[in-house]
């Protein structure tokens, strides 16, 4: 599976400071971690909630750039700010790219599926809209429905697409572990070609042991037919989740990328 | 039972937030044993003294679950089960309330604020402040600030809280603000805020009368407020 590795985010304090400073040396160690850890993209968000819009587009502009130079495997540009987005998609030149994300509301989304047609980007799909996350699987759907026909309108094939079910934390309502797995089993079937994405660790949120909760709701999301998770990837008890989950799925093929990590 | 370990039996299963007879509670084995709902049932039809009830019954375990929640030792979960039964309770007890001249302590409108679609940290006060006596209006997520400062017009309310959960949108409550200002509630209400990216000194920036860090802390505050 994909591990988009989440920790260039700016709401985390030190990533802030990073792109305050335009610390370039900063920014590339992180992303290098990450790439060395096993991350297969990128994500890339510098929304500090402080600056203007044109702040933040030109941080991005700054943060794409220095990554592209670094390292190797494609860039996540997270905002939900179409402009913003397009900043980190010109500065990305001809390397691949995907979009982080696009709901289902009338007003971003067929700026953002714009987007992903004219840079021939990925996009990640949120099962919500304008009014939040549907409760129930069939809501969740629905906003997938209306982000696919979206895409069909603008000649975004459904290969580029990765949906996100989205996650609620079971501590306030024990039903959304299932929610989120039955939606992932759906759009598979509904959505051909289309693949999945989530961020784990909301499932646990309020309770003790989160990390326990995190590797066995990956195991049950692979099994349901997660493809690819918005993750911590420099953590070593998640990848190793991700190792173990991937092997009993049938993903990995001759236990190749199991045994590597795990052979004494 | 007599009226006093009927109370000290409803206390107990508020804290162990136990709902109904089959439900399982914090401690082991007590699947079975009468929940909160059969407990205030017997209560009514005995004429159990309803203040007494609300009081002693509900309002002080209540706030020992969030001491318990404060200390580290509840968890969220734990904490809505217990509100949970003081919401059944409340629920069985509805008329018996008025008669009894329990009056509400107030009426809290809560929102999260316009652009901003999280409300789960928002919901779990509403229920919390539910369960301490307030009367809620949840007026839901993503609300337009001239919707909040209608409402706050309509209602009366005394109470206003609001909620944010992303840097971006933290900043529309000083236009929440801004407005009830313009419109000459600013004094008729007292403005809580909450949410991860907020805290006291943006409080104190936007203009707030309190920040609270969690549900408990808003209770806290509110009873501060009431005595002022």
């Amino acid at each position: 599976m994909i591990v988009i590795g989440e920790k260039i985010n700016a709401t985390r304090g030190p990533v802030k400071a990073i792109i305050e400073q335009r610390d370039s040396q900063g920014l590339k160690e992180l992303a290098e971690k990450q790439v060395r850890a096993g991350a297969g993209y990128i994500d890339v968000n510098v929304g500090t909630g402080v600056g203007s819009r044109e702040h933040e587009m030109a941080d991005m502009d700054w943060a794409v750039g220095v990554l592209t130079d670094a390292i190797e495997p494609p860039l996540c540009v997270d905002s939900a700010d179409p402009a913003v987005l397009e900043a980190g998609l010109r500065a990305m030149g001809n390397r691949k790219a995907m979009i982080n994300s696009a709901k289902a509301d009338e007003d971003c989304l067929p700026k953002i599926v714009g987007l992903a047609a004219r840079y021939d980007a990925g996009l990640v799909g949120l099962a919500m809209d304008e009014s939040g996350i549907p409760p129930t699987v069939e809501g969740r759907l629905a906003a997938c429905a209306k982000i696919a026909e979206e895409c069909r309108r603008q000649g975004v094939p459904l290969e580029k697409v990765f949906f996100d079910p989205l996650v609620l934390p079971v501590s306030t309502d024990i039903t959304q572990g299932m929610v989120t797995l039955r939606t992932i089993r759906e759009i598979k079937v509904a959505f051909e070609g289309a693949r999945t994405v989530m961020g784990l660790s909301n499932i646990s949120f309020g309770l003790p042991d989160r990390l326990r909760l995190n590797a066995a709701f990956l195991h049950m999301a692979l099994s349901a037919g997660l493809d690819a998770a918005i993750a911590d990837a420099t953590d070593d008890e998640l990848m190793a989740a991700v190792r173990t989950g991937e092997v009993l799925v049938g993903r990995d093929r001759h236990c190749r990328r199991y045994s590597r990590a795990f052979r004494r | 039972m007599d009226e006093r370990e009927l109370i000290e039996n409803i206390a107990y299963n508020v804290i162990q937030g136990r709902v109904e007879a089959e439900d399982e509670g914090i401690d082991q084995g007590l699947e079975g044993q009468p929940g909160v709902t059969e407990l205030v049932g017997q209560a009514i039809e005995q004429g159990v003294d309803t203040r007494r009830l609300v009081l002693e019954g509900l309002s002080e375990p209540m706030e020992k679950v969030g001491a318990k929640y404060e200390s580290g030792e509840y968890l969220i979960p734990d904490m809505l089960a217990a509100a949970e039964c003081v919401g059944a309770a409340m629920d069985l007890l509805g008329p018996k309330m008025l008669e009894a001249g329990v009056e509400s302590k107030g009426k809290f409108v809560i929102a999260t604020v316009h652009g901003d679609l999280h409300d789960i940290g928002k919901n779990i006060v509403a229920i919390m402040l539910k369960g301490a006596g307030y009367e809620v209006i949840d007026m839901g997520n993503n609300i337009p600030t001239a919707r909040i400062v209608d409402k706050i017009k309509e209602t009366n309310a005394p109470f206003l809280g609001l909620s944010a959960l992303l840097t971006t949108t933290m900043r529309v409550m000083s236009e929440v603000i801004a407005s009830l200002q313009e419109n000459g509630l600013r004094d008729k209400v007292k403005v809580l805020i909450g949410g991860a990216p907020t805290s006291g000194k943006f409080a104190a920036e936007v203009g707030a009368d309190a920040y609270c860090r969690d549900a408990f802390q808003a209770i806290d505050v509110l009873k501060e407020m009431a005595r002022s």
